[in-house]
């Protein structure tokens, strides 16, 4: 009775000072955004203004303003080889393929070789071999074998991909609680169940935290693939620049890519965020999250 | 009443040794040379020290490990492969954290070929008997310890369990709630009778629910003393049969037996003898 009688007052003091902490995280917000982009005024204005006066040498340096200008002289007028959206549209398509064909292959290899340990320890040393290899060189022999085309660059992508993938897919399947497996069994579950409906879920904590690095090693995949031998895509647009010393469209090519990876990032953790729902939030995220 | 058409699923330990081999080389004796045998439809609950092997005889009847010597039966047959028509509540209780509350009760008839919807229907009428309704789309770690129990409860009977294996299932609760747990258990099993193998280091709980407690000594284990709880069923209340001058005859009983057992596994987790479990 007594706490019904203080209920109102109490509610209307919590309602107002959840007002005011959700005031003082939006002003917070604003301040941050606001020092963010004055942070990027000056670096390009200075960067602009010593490259006009010719404090840096814009033939080698570019200007932000060079850069601007020949984003879009691609845009209307296409590159060397084609619309600069077909080069986007490459480079994405070869980006999301290694990584769809890479994490497949890593959770795959990863879960088989965590639930059979005969398995991990005969392959262990062969694994280990090919992971200290540097595997950006394998892309000139994917080249060889597989052309110019789409494949070679997939393939590079997702054999970057795999490694991180597996590594974390193998420790993840390793690490499952053996009691969530020993009551499955009880409970009448078959070893497919077991994998599909504990290991596998549970692995996916691990799983989901090499995603990140993932994407950017497919995109670097790709990247490189491209550079390496292409007929079309960013990374030749790059590399095509790069040769003819033109460093406006070496940089305008990197911004593209900049932006292409921040919104994979986005994407993925949307991705992550769906894939781990069931998670409860972890101590330090409500006093991270304004509202 | 349902019991009657459920096939006798008693539990008998025969001269059941398991020792392990730790990964160091070293043989480590968990239980020696144990007798037990459990009726149909008995509870019986087994009490010890810390480390004296208890858990050890649940993974044996449920199937999950094999003894080193010995034989376990469950239902007259040798345990072999994991055994069927049991369940196990664990003292961290096993939901998957990954599922909905339904999901993980649904799961027993899932894995045993029910379709789908069936086991959810299922799974929500055994949700509404341990008291859960309007909980099946929470998360485990969206519930109270308690909650977590009943709903670890109500996906270890959807089963139809004949065998019923407990290792400390109420330790982690405080105890109002473990008392308002034991009371719902008690409850269930009368109207269930499978045959339960409680493990805890409660005496209290021990006598309050069983209808026979074997206490364990210290390991390796075997077993010291059997004693009958003859206090009247339905018992009621857990928290007023305490109360009950034959409990607290059969607390002292109990106690003066495995008293003993406590201060020899206390003294040596305390003086840290490192060879004295590994003989034998």
């Amino acid at each position: 009775m007594n706490a019904e009688a203080s209920a109102p007052a109490a509610a209307s003091d919590a309602g107002s000072l959840a007002a005011q902490a959700r005031a003082r995280a939006r002003r917070r917000k604003v301040q941050v955004r606001a020092a963010q982009a004055a942070t990027v005024i000056v670096i390009l204005g200075a960067w602009e203004i010593l490259s006009r006066v010719g404090v840096i040498d814009p033939f080698f340096f570019g200007s932000p303003l060079g850069i601007v200008l020949r984003l879009a002289d691609w845009a209307v007028n296409g590159t060397a080889y084609g619309s600069l959206w077909l080069q986007i549209w490459v480079t994405i398509e070869e980006s999301v393929l290694g990584f769809l064909v890479g994490v497949a292959l890593g959770v795959a290899c990863g879960v088989t070789l965590g639930e059979i340990p005969f398995l991990a320890d005969v392959f262990a040393p062969f694994i280990k071999a090919v992971n200290a290899l540097p595997r950006i060189v394998l892309g000139s022999i994917f080249i060889m074998w597989l052309g110019l085309g789409l494949t070679s660059k997939v393939m590079l992508a997702a054999v970057l991909v795999f490694f991180v993938v597996f590594f974390n897919a193998f420790q993840g399947v390793r690490s499952v609680d053996r009691n969530f497996v020993a009551n499955a069994r009880i409970l009448g579950a078959t070893r497919l169940q077991v994998v599909a409906h504990v290991v596998l879920p549970s692995a996916m904590t691990w799983i989901i935290a090499s995603l990140h690095v993932a994407l950017g090693l497919a995109i670097i995949g790709a990247i490189v693939g491209e550079f390496l031998g292409a007929q079309h895509g960013l990374g030749l647009v790059i590399a095509t620049a790069q040769n003819t010393f033109d460093a406006n469209g070496v940089f305008a090519a990197m911004l593209v890519i900049g932006v292409l990876a921040v919104s994979a990032e986005a994407a993925m953790e949307v991705l992550e965020r769906r894939l781990l729902a069931w998670r409860p939030p972890l101590a330090g995220d409500s006093n991270v999250k304004g509202i | 009443m349902a019991a009657a058409e459920a096939s006798p699923s008693g539990v008998e330990f025969s001269q059941v040794t398991k020792r392990f081999v730790s990964p160091t080389g070293a043989v480590m004796t968990a239980i020696r040379d144990v007798n037990l045998s459990v009726k149909p439809g008995e509870f019986c609950a087994v009490v010890g020290p810390t480390g004296c092997g208890k858990s050890t005889t649940l993974t044996l009847a449920a199937g999950l490990d094999r003894p080193s010597a010995g034989i376990v039966r469950v239902s007259g047959l040798p345990v072999e492969g994991i055994t069927k028509r049991a369940s196990f509540v664990f003292q961290t209780d096993a939901l998957l954290p990954w599922k909905p509350v339904l999901a993980n009760v649904a799961l027993g008839p899932m894995f045993r070929g029910q379709p789908r919807k069936k086991s959810l229907d299922m799974a929500r009428a055994w949700l509404k008997t341990v008291g859960l309704s309007g909980f099946e789309h929470h998360y485990p770690h969206q519930l109270s310890g308690g909650m977590r129990k009943r709903a670890a409860l109500a996906a270890a009977l959807i089963n139809e369990p004949v065998l019923l294996l407990m290792d400390e299932p109420f330790s982690a609760l405080d105890v109002q709630t473990r008392a308002i747990m034991s009371n719902e258990l008690l409850a269930v099993w009368e109207k269930l009778k499978p045959t339960v193998l409680f493990v805890t280091h409660d005496l209290e709980e021990a006598i309050g629910l069983a209808d026979k407690v074997a206490v364990i000594t210290a390991g390796p284990g075997t077993v010291k003393a059997i004693f009958e709880v003859d206090l009247p069923r339905p018992r009621g209340a857990v928290q007023d049969i305490r109360f009950q001058p034959r409990f607290l005859e059969l607390y002292r009983q109990i106690w003066e037996a495995l008293r003993e057992e406590v201060s020899r596994a206390y003294s040596r987790v305390t003086s840290a003898g490192p060879d004295e479990g590994a003989a034998a």
